[in-house]
C-alpha cells in the first residue's frame, strides 16, 4: 500500500497550513479535499480578517487563500481535489474516493482538517427554496456570481449572519431585516454598524415563524420571542422578502475523527461534538490530529495557526523537527493563537451576556448590542472619539475585539493600540494627523471615518469607507445617513482616496454642515446624483 | 455506556399542529415520526435513527442530526448532551457500488492519478 508520511483531509485554511508546515520540514505530504476548488471557505471571504500582523489583519480572506495555495505549491504540497475520505480505519489507513475508484493509502500522520457544516433551524416552509444557508448565499455570490436573491432577512446575528448580511448589498440585494432570537446581536459590534448606518434593521429578541409562498418564498413572518426563545402569539409580522438566510451557527465536522475512533466529547460552547485533543491537537490515538472547525467552531485565523502546531507536532514525532525548533516553532504560534482568541469575543467569553464594561472600564453601548449602532449619548465616552478642531480619526471600535492595523498603518503615529491588541484603539493627541485615510481603509471593521471641521465656513468634511459599486465621483450629490440610517443633511462628495495600501476598501469624503459632523456616517447619492459625477 | 431501560409510554401520543414539519430532507422524515419514535421509547439518536432511517440518507445526517437531537432532548425532557450522537462510520457518504468495487489496496501515488 502507498505510504505518505503526512495525510491531510481538507485543503481549507488550518489543512494546507499544516500542510506547508509539514512540508517545509521536509515530509511528504498529500492533502484530500472533496470539493473542486481548494481554500475551504477562504475563497468566499471577501472580507478583511481582524487581528494583528502576524495573523495578516487587513488582508481579505480570498487573498490569504491566494498566498496559501501559493506557499502550499512552493513547499512541494500534493492537493488532490473531488477527493473524498471515506474511512479511516487501524494503523492510519484511509480510504479515498477519487477519478471514480477508492484508493487506499496509509499515513505516518493523519490530520484531519474538515471543517464545519452550517446548522439549520426547521420552520414552516423552511423546505422552500429560497431558504438557504448564510454560506449558500456566500457561495451563489462569491464564487459563482449568483445573487441569491433581491430582498433578503437574515436569521441570526453572529458574524457570520452580519458578514453575510453586507457582502449581499454589496452584490446589489436589499436586506429587510436582521433578526437574532437572544436580546442582542451576537457578532462585532463593527460589522453590526456597518449595516445599520446603511438603514438595515435589527430586530433582537425575534425569531422566523414562517415562510410564505407557493413553491418558492415571497414572504416570512417573523415574532418576538420569549425567555425560551419561543415566538409570542400576537407579535407576527410579516416581511416582504424572497430569499431566507439562515446564519445560526456551525457544527464540527468530527465524524472522521468519531469513525477513526479518537474519543469524542459533546462541547455545547464549541458547537457540538469534538475529538478530545492534546495542545498540540493529538487526538487520543497517537499520531492523529485535527485543526480547525472540526476541534470546535472560531475563525480562519485561529484555524491556520492550529494547523501549523499540529504538523509542526507531527513533524517533531517522525523527526523532522528537533525538539528544541518545535519548542521555539510552536511557541511562536501559541503566542498568536493566544492573542487570536483574547477578547470579549474569544472563546472563554463567547456568549457570555454578562459583560458590560471594556478591559479599559468604558460602559459598552447598549444601543450597539440591541440595534446595531452606539447612540449619540453613548458616543462621547470612548478614548477615539474625542471632538476636536482641524483634521482627526474618529474611531468608533467600541468592544474589544483582536485587532491592531490601525496603530501600523498611521505613518504619523497617531493611533494607539499598544501590546494587547484587544484594547481599544486610542488617539496620542500630541501627533499630527495628515488626513492620508490610509487607517480608513484598513480597518477591518469599517469603523474609523476621517472628519475635518475646517473644509470651509459652516462646512467641514467626513471620510468614510465605502465598499460599493460604483463608487460616487467628486461632485456627486446625495444624503448624509447618521449611524442608524437615517438621512439627515444634504451632502456632496468632494474627494474619494483609493491608494493601494488601502486594499480596495476607498475612502469617500463628503461635505456636509458642521452640525452634522459628529453623526454623519454614509453617503448615500441621490438616485441620479450618483450619474451626474464632478 | 450507560444502561438504557426501554419502556413503552403509558400516556398515548398526543399530536402536536408541526408533527408533519419536514426534519430529514433526504429521507423524509417528520418531526411527528421522530416524536412518535421517542414515545414507542426509543431513547437516543441511534435508536431513533435505526427506527426511522433519520440522517441515512445522502448527507449522512449533516443537516439534519442536530435538529434531531434536539427534538428528541425537548420530548425527553433531557439535556442535548444525554442524547447522545451517530457513530461515525465508512463509508462517509454514499458510494456507487462500482466505485466500491474498484477500490484497491495497490494504488499508485496520487501523481500517477493526476489530470
Amino acid at each position: 500500500m502507498k505510504r505518505y508520511e503526512m495525510i491531510v483531509i481538507g485543503a481549507g485554511p488550518a489543512g494546507l497550513s499544516a500542510a506547508c508546515v509539514a512540508a517545509e520540514a521536509g515530509m511528504d505530504v498529500v492533502v484530500f479535499d472533496e470539493n473542486q476548488r481548494p481554500g475551504g471557505q477562504l475563497f468566499k471571504q471577501i472580507h478583511k480578517f481582524f487581528g494583528s500582523r502576524e495573523h495578516q489583519a487587513g488582508i481579505r480572506g480570498v487573498k490569504i487563500g491566494e498566498n496559501l495555495l501559493e506557499s502550499a505549491k512552493n513547499a512541494g504540497v500534493k492537493v488532490v481535489l473531488g477527493a473524498t475520505v471515506l474511512g479511516i480505519y487501524k494503523n492510519k489507513e484511509l480510504a479515498v474516493r477519487f477519478g471514480g475508484a477508492v484508493h487506499n493509502y496509509k499515513a505516518d500522520a493523519v490530520v484531519i482538517a474538515a471543517g464545519a457544516s452550517e446548522n439549520m433551524m426547521t420552520f414552516d416552509g423552511w423546505t422552500k427554496p429560497g431558504v438557504m444557508g448564510a454560506g449558500a448565499a456566500q457561495t451563489l455570490m462569491n464564487l459563482h456570481g449568483v445573487r441569491p436573491g433581491k430582498r433578503v432577512l437574515t436569521v441570526g446575528s453572529g458574524n457570520v449572519g452580519l458578514v453575510v448580511s453586507f457582502q449581499l448589498l454589496q452584490a446589489g440585494c436589499d436586506v429587510v431585516a436582521i433578526i437574532d432570537a437572544a436580546p442582542r446581536i451576537g457578532g462585532y459590534g463593527v460589522h453590526a454598524a456597518k449595516l445599520a448606518r446603511m438603514g438595515i434593521p435589527f430586530h433582537t429578541s425575534h425569531t422566523i415563524v414562517k415562510a410564505l409562498g407557493g413553491d418558492f418564498v415571497d414572504g416570512a413572518v417573523i415574532a418576538e420571542t420569549d425567555e425560551a426563545f419561543a415566538p409570542k402569539p400576537g407579535t407576527e409580522k410579516n416581511l416582504d422578502v424572497d430569499t431566507i438566510c439562515i446564519a445560526v451557527g456551525l457544527s464540527p465536522m468530527s465524524r472522521l475523527a468519531d469513525n477513526a475512533g479518537c474519543d469524542i466529547v459533546y462541547d455545547g460552547a464549541k458547537g457540538g461534538y469534538v475529538p478530545l485533543l492534546s495542545d498540540e491537537g493529538e487526538t487520543s490515538l497517537s499520531g492523529i490530529f485535527c485543526a480547525g472547525d472540526v476541534c470546535g467552531i472560531e475563525e480562519a485565523s485561529s484555524a491556520m495557526i492550529q494547523g501549523k502546531i499540529a504538523a509542526a507536532a507531527a513533524a517533531r514525532d517522525l523527526g523532522y523537527l528537533s525538539g528544541e525548533d518545535f519548542i521555539q516553532k510552536t511557541g511562536e504560534y501559541k503566542d498568536s493563537l493566544k492573542k487570536i482568541r483574547s477578547g470579549m469575543f474569544g472563546p472563554e467569553s463567547k456568549g457570555r451576556a454578562d459583560i458590560a464594561r471594556t478591559d479599559e472600564g468604558y460602559p459598552l453601548s447598549r444601543s450597539l448590542l440591541q440595534r446595531g449602532f452606539i447612540a449619540d449619548d453613548e458616543v462621547t465616552g470612548f478614548p477615539s472619539i474625542a471632538h476636536g478642531g482641524g483634521t482627526r480619526a474618529v474611531i468608533e471600535c467600541t468592544q474589544n475585539i483582536p485587532c491592531d492595523p490601525c496603530q501600523d498603518i498611521c505613518p504619523q503615529g497617531c493611533i494607539e493600540v499598544g501590546e494587547n491588541i484587544t484594547s481599544l484603539p486610542a488617539l496620542t493627541g500630541n501627533k499630527e494627523c495628515i488626513g492620508c485615510g490610509l487607517c480608513v481603509g484598513v480597518c477591518s471593521g469599517q469603523a474609523i471615518f476621517l472628519i475635518n471641521d475646517d473644509f470651509e465656513a459652516g462646512y467641514g468634511t467626513v471620510g468614510l469607507p465605502y465598499e460599493f459599486l460604483p463608487l460616487p465621483e467628486k461632485g456627486a450629490v446625495g444624503r448624509a445617513l447618521d449611524r442608524s440610517g437615517k438621512e439627515i443633511c444634504d451632502a456632496v462628495v468632494v474627494e474619494t482616496v483609493n491608494s493601494k495600501a488601502m486594499g480596495k476598501t476607498p475612502m469617500l469624503v463628503m461635505k456636509v454642515p458642521t452640525a452634522s459632523l459628529a453623526g454623519a456616517r454614509f453617503f448615500r447619492a441621490d438616485a441620479d446624483g450618483a450619474r451626474k459625477g464632478g | 455506556m450507560p444502561v438504557i431501560v426501554r419502556e413503552k409510554a403509558e400516556k398515548p401520543f398526543v399530536p402536536k399542529p408541526d408533527d408533519d414539519l419536514l426534519v430529514c430532507r433526504c429521507e423524509e422524515v417528520t418531526k411527528g415520526d421522530i416524536r412518535e419514535a421517542v414515545h414507542a421509547g426509543l431513547r437516543t439518536f441511534g435508536e431513533v435513527k435505526r427506527y426511522s432511517r433519520v440522517g441515512m440518507g445522502l448527507c449522512q445526517g449533516q443537516t439534519c442530526q442536530r435538529l434531531v437531537r434536539h427534538i428528541i432532548a425537548s420530548e425527553l425532557g433531557i439535556a442535548i448532551d444525554g442524547v447522545g450522537r451517530v457513530k461515525g462510520r465508512a463509508p462517509m457518504e454514499p458510494v456507487i457500488m462500482k466505485e466500491l468495487a474498484l477500490s484497491r489496496r495497490d494504488s499508485k501515488g496520487v501523481d500517477d492519478y493526476a489530470e
